[in-house]
């Protein structure tokens, strides 16, 4: 289990997170210059925050009340940086066993076997970090982490030097990680598909603040704000007025679309009849309908970007003051071979998978 | 012959002990402000490199200032029966005070280079900072490192202003190879003179080759890491290639 509420502040940029890992692993998404790698930072002891506490497994690491904080060398923080900070001059058996005290060497010699066999690198043991790929020198960088059996895990955009062939190898494995390390583990990413295939829990970061902290499927189904569901990849929103509230539906009337669409909103404790919302929809979750009918608009289709394995659409509306909307959809490609443009559409907008946001 | 050979001797003694000890202090000064970042860094840093960028003659003046019998130094030095002024290790203190900005800046340059992450990833794998400093920083700066050092060498032995002005040149004592080509000449003695000045060519030429050869990252780098870890896994891995 691992705590953090640390604030620290530098020219231009203010740092207040809290979240809380417990034996899974965290995501932490977003921009870059949002603060994540220098929450990182805080945690191994690389960085002094100004005020807070970080608790690992009940051992306070840092807490300004009490003036604790331990040094880096004393926390059993394992941090895999982004350049995997590999150590040039020392070979591949080498960089792993650097951190490996007080034991025998033959002791030694055998974790750090268990490590080469774990992450792959066998016949790589006297090369130096330039001898090996990119991949490698990263599975590397994770054995030398792990080798001092650190009771969390760091991973500081792991994947973003990597070309998307060896992204995706490394990306299981470092899946299987959490078969052999029960510790906690963070990741910093700026890849939601990423964090979202990796992770559990996320933490959307916005300007050195933690915008939302819950569990992945979460935060894609009701982000908190506009913001996270921006970084979440909800790309259809429209403001409305909240027009009515019946058991757990809420009906939204958008009036530049000049639309009544109905909602699915189990919570809706904090919404009141009359309220400005804006509501957002995820573009995968529209169909297309044969006909008119509740939350269905009719369209005309205005461009096609075709993916490897999907197809983006985009429709075009005319609202209500005189602008267009754009809706985006994402369909599969069989679903979309026959669509073409100009010509309009049904579009149904599912309830269950309308979002309302408050802000 | 003797004293022909005399200022060698006295130069090459001051040369060693003085390179050995801007060593260990230009290092540590190094690492110290590297890691300071106190209001004061500027003000410090400039203090270190203050020697190279003043006159020599003004450097040994201060340093006779400091140390001569009433200074501050040589007051505290003389009860205990200890005059630094006119003696040999006054040719260590003036070459030492000389040569330390050139040790200084050049380490300093050079552990600016080493990538902070990876003395990062040392710390938080729980190396000491003392472990960093000679597992991980001097390693990887050592052509610096060494660049520094040689002209160290070079610097104090080249060393005239402010050894004059601190240790003067009483023959046998402080005579060192510069001062004794000086007053070799003014002396009317060609001769000695020329054959002094072959002694610090043949030196010079020869340090410039050690540098040439030190300064290639690759030499240091590969013996340091030679360790035993070699013999355990020689079986595997061996394969030269990229890929």
């Amino acid at each position: 289990m691992l705590e953090v509420n640390i604030k620290r502040k530098v020219p231009g940029f203010n740092l207040d997170v809290t979240f809380s890992v417990d034996g899974e692993m965290l995501g932490i998404l977003g921009p870059s210059g949002s603060g994540k790698t220098m929450t990182l930072q805080c945690i191994a002891g690389l960085l002094r925050p100004d005020q807070g506490l970080i608790k690992l497994n009940n051992k306070v690491l840092f807490d300004s009340s009490e003036q604790v904080s331990l040094q880096a060398q004393a926390r059993k923080v394992g941090f895999v940086f982004q350049n995997y900070a590999l150590f040039p001059h020392l070979s591949t058996i080498e960089n792993i066993a650097y951190g490996m005290r007080n034991c025998q060497r033959q002791e030694i010699f055998e974790r750090v076997q268990t490590l080469i066999d774990k992450m792959k690198l066998e016949g790589l043991q006297n090369r130096y970090p330039r001898q090996l790929s990119a991949g490698q020198q990263q599975r590397v960088a994770i054995a030398r982490a792990l080798a001092t059996e650190p009771e969390v895990l760091l991973l500081d955009e792991p994947f973003s030097a990597l070309d998307s062939m060896v992204k995706k190898q490394l990306e299981l494995e470092v899946m299987k990680l959490q078969q052999f390390y029960s510790g906690n583990i963070i990741l910093v990413t700026h890849d939601l598909a990423e964090a979202y295939r990796l992770c559990s829990a996320l933490a959307i970061y916005e300007s050195g603040k933690v915008v939302q902290f819950d569990q992945k499927q979460k935060v894609i189904s009701s982000p908190v704000n506009k913001q996270v569901a921006r970084i979440t990849r909800c790309t259809n929103f429209m403001d409305g007025i909240i027009a009515e509230i019946r058991d757990s539906s809420v009906w939204v009337m958008v009036p530049d679309l000049g639309i009544n669409l109905k909602v699915v909103a189990n919570d809706h404790r904090n919404m009141l009849v009359n309220q400005a919302v804006t509501i957002g929809v995820r573009p995968e979750y529209i169909r297309i309908a044969q006909g008119p009918g509740q939350n269905i608009l009719l369209s005309p289709l205005d461009s096609v970007v075709e993916s490897i394995a999907t197809i983006n659409c985009y429709f075009c509306l005319d609202t209500v003051s005189g602008g267009r909307y754009y809706l985006e959809t994402i369909f599969p490609k069989s679903d979309a071979q026959l669509l073409s443009n100009g010509q309009k559409y049904y579009l149904y907008l599912p309830p269950e998978h309308i979002t309302i946001i408050s802000d | 012959m003797i004293e022909y050979l005399s200022p060698l001797w006295i130069s090459l003694k001051t040369v060693l002990l003085t390179t050995a000890i801007t060593f260990v202090l230009g290092i540590a000064a190094a690492r110290w402000i590297s890691r300071y970042s106190g209001k004061l860094k500027a003000l410090i840093d400039g203090a270190f490199i203050l020697p190279l960028v003043l006159p020599p003659t003004v450097v040994g003046l201060g340093l006779l200032l400091l140390f001569g019998k009433h200074g501050p130094i040589g007051q505290l030095l003389s009860p205990l029966g200890m005059t630094v002024v006119f003696s040999w290790p006054a040719t260590v203190i003036s070459a030492t005070v000389m040569a330390f900005p050139l040790m200084y800046m050049t380490t300093k340059g050079a552990f600016e280079q080493v990538d902070s992450n990876i003395e990062d990833a040392a710390r938080t794998l729980g190396a000491s900072e003392w472990k960093v400093l000679r597992t991980i920083t001097l390693p990887l700066a050592w052509p610096g490192v060494v660049a520094g050092s040689i002209l160290c060498f070079a610097r104090s032995l080249g060393e005239f202003g402010a050894t004059l002005m601190l240790a003067g040149n009483i023959a046998g004592k402080t005579t060192t190879i510069p001062v004794a080509i000086y007053f070799a000449i003014q002396a009317g003695d060609m001769s000695q003179a020329l054959y002094l000045t072959a002694i610090v060519l043949f030196i010079a030429f020869a340090s410039l080759a050690a540098l040439a050869y030190f300064k290639k990252p690759g030499k240091q780098i590969r013996s340091k890491s030679r360790t035993s870890w070699d013999a355990t896994s020689n079986a595997t891995g061996k394969q030269e290639g990229y890929d």
